[in-house]
């Protein structure tokens, strides 16, 4: 007996140790490194020790990384680099860097919207890059958007604004005043004027953002960085723009559409606009459209709010040169960013690649011209704490949900008090941390 | 010797087993994670003790779901528990060896220094050693070794080199040295982006960017780094204004008045738990919040249960064809992902265009009453949250209680009937308490389940509408796992993890309690009934 275990011992032994070697030399065979040889008339010295290739690992949303993946070919070749282009699910980007990144997981590169900038930075995820003599071709809108602390973190290539959809076998063009829309759709008779996200139960902050800060509202004060302690959602400005937006919706002007609601009417015509972004603009296709800005308030024009995206280098990559050498010399150059474009259209952040596209592509350079008149979605953190109350804020003005409310003994009578509430929370969000 | 096939096949999988915990050592303590270490040695003990003597016989059925249990349930639930009892949140995700590291990682140019861009070649010599050639302009065309900060001490300033360069502007290297092409820069980049070339005491130059395109480029920085940290004496000097920090109380440095990003977490005892009930923000809709919940999870269990059993026991009656059929049809709610189910029901629901409102229309007409407008007022949408739920919930109540059906012997209804019980009279009076016998630990555990099904709530309604007047962005719909959400990820200065374990932990032991009173419940069930 005893015999027989220690043969079973020994028999194991060896398979572990097998196992173990047969693991290590698989391994091997896979970081075989690859030798650059240089010319040997030119060889001084030896070019270099003989590294394995360095791997960038890169992840962004779907159709980013889709359009990213077929180009990154080319700097793999003439780099001998490996990038690894990662296809990262949108919502989770921000959380996963937060997390995985501090644990040695994380990714070199991701591409992000621009409103994670403030938290990524706070939290020492990100590292600040200077960009350098790219950064007079970029949009100021851009640079702001990266910007926290005095530094830039990332790379801004594409920026993205809503503007109104038309439907082009109803109507010309869009209006430039509410009034005007409203007559055009009164003659054009579909089942609902203006499709906008943000009501229909569907509480929407983005979408519904140029009724607040169109003509003089603001979230918070812009000046060279945004202000937290000074909340703009229930002056007088802000207020008013409020009052008007309940007047469109009683009068029919915009209807109570969440996204797919105002996404259906658009696309089988029972709607004559469409409020969102140019990423909309595969589901628009099903019927004949046009974009235009979106009509001005008491004059001034709609200040939708601007999107960056851009590249950001992690923090924690161990190859900080190699990823700032990824973004400055490819990433950034005109012809990889004229094919992102090509792939997938986003407003171009580069005044180089705008040129391009402005003539090529009439459409975008309206969803451009809603974006100029834009400002940058706050970056900071506090942000977080903006979304909630002024999304349930617009969703009780769109969806006419006024009244007492018998649990908090609260009344919400008119468009203004829904703004005043929603100013209060955001200042208590804030207060309380 | 005469050898069992099962036998081998438990040395070999053990052996492999074996095997990958040891492939684990070397990567743990690369990674310098000596937890992990702890756990892959104490598992691998069990593993080998019970597998290879015959003493521990029946740890060998419970060593497998032991570990499994351990690793994803005692942990995680002990880690959320630690975290609760943390400041991890926005600005203090980090530990503090991490911060330490970012901030010695952080380069600082000085107002002059900044902005400068400039080509750089990188040049080897026979050693292997590299130097830099930056070219700032034509009266400065630097070259020097390129060195590391440690060097930074004893190694000669750069020098202007004309010589570099001929009469047409172009570079010339001389014949000891060798040019690095941007491919091999980047072979090399590992190495060369700690290397930099320093100008003077307070001036270096680093590579910024290789190009494999065109001619790579360099960027001026301060000789130090932004922050300088001393082990010993836990002090952090801020080199751009020359001051030492102190540390602060939340766990960051504070240089000059100001606390430095990113901080680090630390333990804050109960300070989480005390938010919660301090906290107007928390305390003020607590109530509403916690209320639904229960009567969320309770209805929910409730309606999904007697639905699936009235179409379980209407489909157990041996009259009715085609029973498989039809078994097939109800299980179909089940087999779909409950995310489509969702958003689908949410299109339908929707008061404007949705088929629910279109196919109600003629009743509307007939009362002559308002369309019912979903998602918008307090009571359609809890309606809609129950019902959507409810055909959610009912295929698995009706293959529970469908199996659950098979097992009470027809002796006991026989026996009934021929002491002159109605069939409802049997139905209630034995069949149902069997029923509940075997059923109601998954009661509870549908419950429990219920009582935190935040797909449901966020992907449905997203809370909404919301509580008008509440202190901090809620809806009528939100159970309590939503309104953590909104509350710890969603609001705020970013996410606060610490937060939102505090009130999971607080969950977990309502759940726990509720859960243990059921049981027990059950149980008293089961003496009564159990001996039929």
């Amino acid at each position: 007996m005893n015999n027989a275990r220690l043969r079973f011992g020994a028999i194991l032994l060896i398979l572990s140790m097998v196992l173990v070697a047969c693991g290590g030399s698989s391994e091997d065979t896979v970081e075989e490194p690859v030798v650059e040889e240089a010319p040997a008339e030119t060889l001084a010295a030896p070019a270099t020790t003989s590294p394995p290739p360095e791997k960038l690992v890169v992840w962004a949303e779907e159709k980013v990384a889709v359009a990213l993946d077929p180009l990154v070919g080319a700097y793999e070749q003439a780099a001998g680099v490996d990038v690894e282009v990662v296809i990262y699910d949108f919502g989770s980007i921000k959380d996963d860097v937060l997390t995985a990144g501090p644990a040695g997981e994380g990714p070199d590169l991701f591409i992000s919207p621009h409103d994670i900038v403030g938290e990524v930075a706070t939290n020492g995820v990100v590292a600040p890059i200077d960009l350098g003599s790219i950064q007079s071709d970029i949009f100021d809108v851009g640079i702001a958007g990266f910007s926290y602390g005095g530094e830039v973190y990332g790379f801004p290539y594409a920026t993205e604004a809503i503007a109104m959809y038309y439907n082009s076998d109803l109507v010309d063009g869009v209006p430039s005043t509410w009034e005007e829309v409203k007559a055009a759709c009164d003659a054009a008779g579909t089942e609902l004027c203006v499709g906008a996200p943000g009501g229909g139960g569907g509480g929407d902050a983005y979408h519904n953002i140029p009724f607040v800060q169109s003509d003089g509202g603001y979230i918070f004060k812009f000046d060279g960085g945004f202000d937290s302690s000074d909340v703009g959602l229930d002056n007088a400005a802000a207020l008013a723009s409020a009052e008007y937006l309940d007047s469109l919706v009683k009068n029919g002007t915009i209807a109570a559409t969440d996204y797919g609601a105002s996404m259906t009417a658009f696309q089988e015509g029972r709607s004559l606009f469409w409020m969102t972004g140019p990423w909309a603009r595969g589901d628009a296709a099903a019927v004949n459209y046009g974009v235009g800005l979106i009509p001005a308030f008491d004059g001034s024009a709609a200040t939708p709010f601007v999107g960056v995206r851009g590249m950001f280098i992690s923090a924690f990559s161990e190859k900080k040169v190699l990823a700032q050498s990824f973004i400055l010399d490819f990433f950034a150059t005109v012809d990889v960013q004229a094919a992102m474009y090509a792939e997938d259209p986003r407003l171009p952040a580069t005044k180089s690649l705008f040129a391009i596209v402005e003539s090529e592509d009439p459409i975008a350079a309206q969803f451009a011209a809603s974006a100029a008149n834009g400002i940058p979605m706050p970056n900071i953190p506090e942000m977080g704490s903006v979304w909630g109350p002024v999304g349930d804020a617009m969703l009780i003005i769109r969806d006419q949900n006024y009244g007492t409310n018998e649990d908090t003994g609260v009344t919400v009578d008119s468009a203004s008090d829904a703004m005043k509430l929603a100013a209060q929370q955001v200042r208590d969000a804030i207060a309380g941390g | 010797m005469y050898m069992k096939v099962s036998m081998i096949i438990r040395y070999v999988l053990l052996g492999i087993f074996n095997a990958l915990m040891f492939y684990i050592v070397p990567l743990a303590i690369s990674y310098e994670s000596w937890f992990l270490l702890l756990i892959v040695g104490i598992i691998t003990f069990l593993i080998n003790i019970t597998y290879l003597t015959n003493r521990l016989k029946p740890l060998k059925w419970i060593t497998p779901g032991f570990i499994f249990l351990l690793a994803f349930v005692v942990f995680p639930a002990g880690f959320n528990f630690y975290v609760s009892f943390t400041n991890w949140q926005t600005g203090h995700i980090l530990t503090k060896t991490q911060v330490i590291e970012r901030l010695e990682d952080l380069t600082f140019s000085t107002e002059e220094q900044r902005g400068v861009e400039f080509d750089l070649y990188v040049m080897q010599d026979s050693d292997l050693d590299y130097y830099f050639l930056a070219d700032l302009d034509k009266n400065n065309l630097l070259f020097g070794k390129a060195i590391t900060s440690d060097e930074f001490n004893n190694v000669n300033y750069a020098n202007h080199e004309p010589s570099f360069k001929d009469s047409n502007n172009n570079i010339v290297i001389p014949e000891s040295l060798y040019l690095l092409s941007g491919k091999e820069q980047i072979a090399n980049s590992s190495q060369l982006q700690d290397l930099s070339l320093l100008v003077d005491k307070n001036t270096r130059i680093n590579l910024y960017n290789i190009s494999v395109f065109g001619a790579s480029s360099g960027r001026i920085f301060s000789s130090q780094q932004k922050y300088s940290y001393d082990d010993d004496t836990d002090i952090l000097y801020d080199n751009t204004q020359n001051v030492a920090c102190t540390l602060g109380d939340r766990g960051n440095f504070i240089c000059g008045g100001e606390s430095v990003d990113p901080g680090w977490r630390i333990t804050v005892g109960s300070e989480n738990y005390q938010r919660i009930i301090d906290d107007e923000r928390f305390r003020g809709p607590l109530n509403t919040v916690a209320t639904w919940t229960f009567q969320f999870a309770f209805f929910s269990v409730v309606l999904a249960f007697f639905v699936g059993l009235f179409l379980a026991v209407t489909l157990n009656n041996e009259k009715v064809r085609f029973q498989k059929v039809y078994r097939s049809i109800y299980i179909i709610p089940y087999a779909i992902p409950g995310f489509i189910s969702i958003l689908v029901f949410r299109g339908l629901l929707n008061p404007d265009f949705g088929l629910v409102n279109d196919w109600l229309d003629p009743i509307y007409q007939l009362l002559n009453i308002e369309p019912i407008r979903w998602f918008r007022t307090e009571a359609s949408s809890k309606a809609a949250v129950l019902l959507v739920n409810t055909w959610l919930g009912f295929p698995y109540m009706f293959l529970i209680v469908t199996g659950a059906l098979q097992s009470i012997p027809t002796e006991l209804i026989e026996a009934s009937k021929v002491d002159g019980a109605t069939p409802r009279q049997s139905f209630w009076r034995i069949t149902f308490p069997l029923l509940l016998v075997s059923i109601s630990p998954l009661l509870i555990g549908a419950f429990a389940y219920n009582f935190n099904n935040f797909t449901l709530i966020f992907l449905l309604t997203g809370g909404g509408p919301p509580l008008v007047g509440a202190d901090v962005s809620v809806g009528y719909t939100d159970i309590l796992i939503s309104f953590t959400y909104n509350l710890a990820v969603s609001g705020g200065r970013g996410v606060q993890f610490g937060l939102a374990a505090a009130v999971t932990t607080i969950i977990f032991f309502l759940v726990l309690i509720i859960s243990a009173i059921s049981f027990r419940y059950s149980k008293r069930l089961e003496r009564i009934y159990g001996n039929i």
